[in-house]
């Protein structure tokens, strides 16, 4: 690590290798394993006998239906939901972490608790208002249209969004930019709000259309949030093909691969469907961008709405914690009979899921960090283009794709139900995340400070960890804790890889929620939500800087 | 003695069009005709030149913003951005530098930002480049530096609580206990107001005249060279020439 670099005129070879050894742990953990999960679909795209079947299938259409329906209309409304947030004020980014942190399955599980028809709302409702004695015929929560499942999505999604868009806005280039650009359309005779439409929102979304790519695919093909919160009958096409997937049948499987192939090309198709729209609507946009100036002033209206989602993932949280604690629990009641831990004490007892999704998410993050280390001190830049490429298709490609893919890969080498292949398909995401999150404070480490540290006849493993880690520090710890929360929540890859010999959170937690021991369901689900959480808040408390400075 | 032998430098053809490298403190932008361009395509950013600084010996080295003066002391330092293309010797005392690594070059460099490590205390910033001995002495020679900065007591105090011009004497400070063999002296004053520049570029001369080592003082600003010293100039066609 940080070695010198000498430049030896004999011995190159050497050299090269030494640098080949070293880019190894990012490739063996992410490039490699990515690579070769998506050569071992492509049979799959040639079986015709799994596009019939899928096609016969009889809730085929049906699903297709739901899916569009969910994915599509959550991820406009997540994108419109956080362009508001954004434009009524909220500035930091550091602030949506830790609803960033809570995963998708414990939020849609205790979004369940709230709004079902026993939830917590109803029963306040009930209490303050209707006097209900029965739970209200809402049809909040796996309801046939998918709502609850879009109301889950956008929620959750919203926040990512947001912070996509203050990244891009905190940048200090953007920042001062837009200032000017701000001042310069004031003093046009333009309105604030025509300011945004017209001169900041046109820059913002090219920027964050990765994002929403990833959103766009995330929300078309979740599985263990539909699992929980998502209709049954049909299901989204996720979960028709994830119930294909764990069939012992070989039709099924093939079936539910062809599944997998149709969806992602369905994403693609889409995604391409409204790259070309927007093209075609450029003309139309700047017609509106070159009008002239209304001089309609700022509406004044301010709403907080960003105060709005904290208080929504606060209630999700409490309600959570509630219902784990709680025994009976009659309908109108607002509080149950009697609390009880008994839960927390079967979780205790059990303790398998707890434990490995905790190994996982510590190991995989160890791991993912280390590689990524040792990447960046060796690698040149410019072969971080291929980690990149390789980071976006994991982030924005269906899990269902990738974890079909690397099931048959570790089947083919014997992987799959070992200890060994469940942390790799840990690792390929988690490492992902990590790169992406390091690679700008790492490449734009400003090297004077390495220069300084020669001047100063410093040894080179003085300057990488007295000045180079510290300095690098909050970056450093971020992005564990973002690979710890991205671990803790993976369910797809995890499910297809323990081959049922081992269980994490996630899967014990959507095998909860079909069953009715409600009390152990918000265990397991306080469980996802606490352990991101708590590696969120060591992440942030021990990347403060030494001093606030100035 | 520092000693420059037919020294040239030239970017690859491949170096991004407006990249700024921060190593030098200097945007450098590629304007087509104002260099002449290699047969392999090299842009040529300083023609070869020979230099001798001798012990105590201040020269200054002016150039325009992108002119590669900064550049060269990165060369010298032996931190060059790798889209450089360098020739020609470096020596230190007759010792040839060129194939020494950056940490074992001797060469102190400071910086327009004194890039004091603002993880650290003022003193830890000093002991970082107070070589391995007995703490007790490695303490005393902390002590020594403070005081020379006339900043005794100031050990425990982080970085950004101090001013401008009392940072960059413990930066400069800082080189010394590393018991440079030459100093590199990259715009040192330009971030400090003109009373202070004066008081500092005193404070700098004459603590490198005691210490009896080469400078190479890199600035836009003519006042900055010391009184009677060798001033050179980077011509636009990349001529090092006297001025």
């Amino acid at each position: 690590m940080a070695g010198d670099e000498t430049q030896v005129e004999t011995g190159v070879d050497v050299t090269r290798l030494i640098a080949l050894l070293l880019c190894l742990p990012v490739t063996l953990l992410l490039v490699l394993p990515l690579a070769l999960s998506l050569l071992f679909i492509l049979p799959s795209l040639v079986d015709a006998n799994g596009f019939a079947a899928l096609l016969d299938h009889p809730q085929f259409w049906g699903s297709l239906r739901l899916t569009l329906f969910t994915g599509i209309t959550s991820t406009a409304l997540a994108l419109l939901l956080a362009l508001l947030v954004v434009a009524l004020g909220a500035t930091s980014a550091s602030q949506t972490a830790p609803l960033l942190a809570m995963p998708h399955l414990a939020f849609a599980i205790g979004l369940g608790f709230l709004i079902a028809p026993t939830g917590l709302l109803a029963r306040l409702i009930a209490g303050l208002f209707t006097g209900w004695t029965e739970p209200p015929p809402w049809q909040t929560v796996q309801d046939a249209n998918g709502l609850g499942l879009t109301v889950a999505l956008v929620l959750k999604e919203t926040p990512f969004i947001v912070w996509a868009i203050l990244s891009v806005l905190n940048r200090d280039d953007v920042k001062q930019a837009f200032a000017g650009q701000r001042r310069v359309a004031r003093s046009l005779g333009h309105g604030e709000f025509a300011i945004w439409l017209k001169v900041l929102l046109p820059q913002i979304l090219p920027r964050i259309m990765w994002p929403l790519v990833a959103v766009f695919s995330y929300g078309m093909t979740v599985v263990d949030m539909a699992l929980v919160i998502g209709p049954g009958q049909p299901p989204t096409l996720a979960n028709l093909i994830w119930t294909d997937l764990n069939d012992g049948e070989v039709l099924a499987n093939q079936r539910g691969a062809a599944g997998v192939l149709i969806l992602t090309g369905m994403i693609f198709a889409l995604l391409a469907v409204a790259g070309v729209g927007v093209s075609g609507m450029q003309a139309a946009l700047h017609r509106f961008y070159a009008a002239p100036a209304r001089g309609i002033a700022s509406t004044g209206m301010t709403f907080p709405l960003w105060t709005v989602f904290r208080l929504v993932y606060f209630a999700v949280l409490l309600v959570v914690a509630l219902q784990s604690i709680s025994g009976i629990w009659p309908f109108p009641n607002l509080l149950a009979d009697q609390f009880t831990l008994k839960a927390w004490f079967r979780l205790m007892q059990d303790g398998g899921p707890l434990l490995t999704s905790f190994i996982l998410a510590l190991t995989a993050t160890i791991a993912a960090v280390l590689a990524c280390i040792i990447w960046f001190e060796t690698t040149p830049a410019k072969l971080d283009r291929i980690v990149l490429v390789a980071c976006g298709l994991s982030l924005c490609l269906p899990p269902l794709l990738i974890g079909l893919g690397q099931y048959r890969l570790f089947l083919h080498v014997g992987l799959t139900g070992t200890a060994f292949g469940l942390f790799m398909a840990h690792a390929l995401p988690v490492t992902a995340y990590v790169f992406v999150m390091l690679h700008g404070p790492y490449r734009g480490f400003d090297p004077r400070w390495r220069a300084v540290s020669d001047g100063l006849a410093a040894p080179s493993r003085n300057f990488f960890f007295a000045v180079k880690l510290p300095l690098l520090k909050a970056p450093l710890l971020a992005a564990a804790g973002v690979g710890f929360a991205v671990s803790i929540a993976q369910f797809v890859p995890a499910q297809l890889m323990a081959s049922g010999r081992f269980s994490t959170l996630p899967m014990e937690a959507v095998t909860l929620a079909s069953g009715s021991n409600r009390a152990l369901l918000a265990a397991y689900g306080l469980a996802l939500m606490v352990l991101p959480l708590l590696a969120f808040l060591l992440a942030s408390h021990f990347g403060k800087p030494r001093w606030s400075a100035r | 003695m520092l000693k420059l032998h037919d020294v040239s430098l030239s970017i690859r053809p491949s170096f991004p069009r407006r990249r700024e490298s921060r190593l030098s403190t200097e945007e450098l932008v590629e304007s087509p005709d104002s260099r002449l361009r290699g047969n392999d395509g090299m842009k040529v950013i300083l023609q070869p030149f020979s230099l001798e600084i001798a012990a105590g010996q201040i020269v200054t080295l002016m150039g325009a913003s992108g002119s590669g003066k900064s550049s060269l002391l990165s060369f010298i330092g032996g931190s060059l951005d790798r889209h450089f293309h360098s020739s020609g010797d470096i020596s230190l005392n007759g010792a040839k530098l060129n194939d020494v690594p950056p940490n074992r070059r001797r060469m102190g460099r400071l910086f327009q930002d004194d890039l004091l490590f603002p993880h650290m205390t003022v003193g830890e910033n000093l002991l970082f480049a107070v070589p391995a001995l007995p703490r007790a002495e490695r303490l005393a020679m902390m002590e020594t530096a403070l005081e020379r900065a006339e900043l005794q007591g100031f050990a425990d105090r982080p970085p950004h609580s101090l001013s401008g011009g009392q940072r960059q004497r413990v930066a400069l400070m800082r080189c010394f206990l590393a018991k440079p063999a030459a100093i590199l002296l990259d715009e040192p004053f330009s971030k400090l107001d003109t009373e202070l520049r004066a008081q500092m570029r005193n404070y700098v001369y004459s603590h490198i005249k005691a210490r009896n080592i080469p400078a190479m003082l890199v600035t836009h600003d003519r006042a900055d060279a010391p009184d009677g010293g060798r001033v050179l100039k980077i011509m636009t066609d990349g001529e090092v020439r006297d001025v």
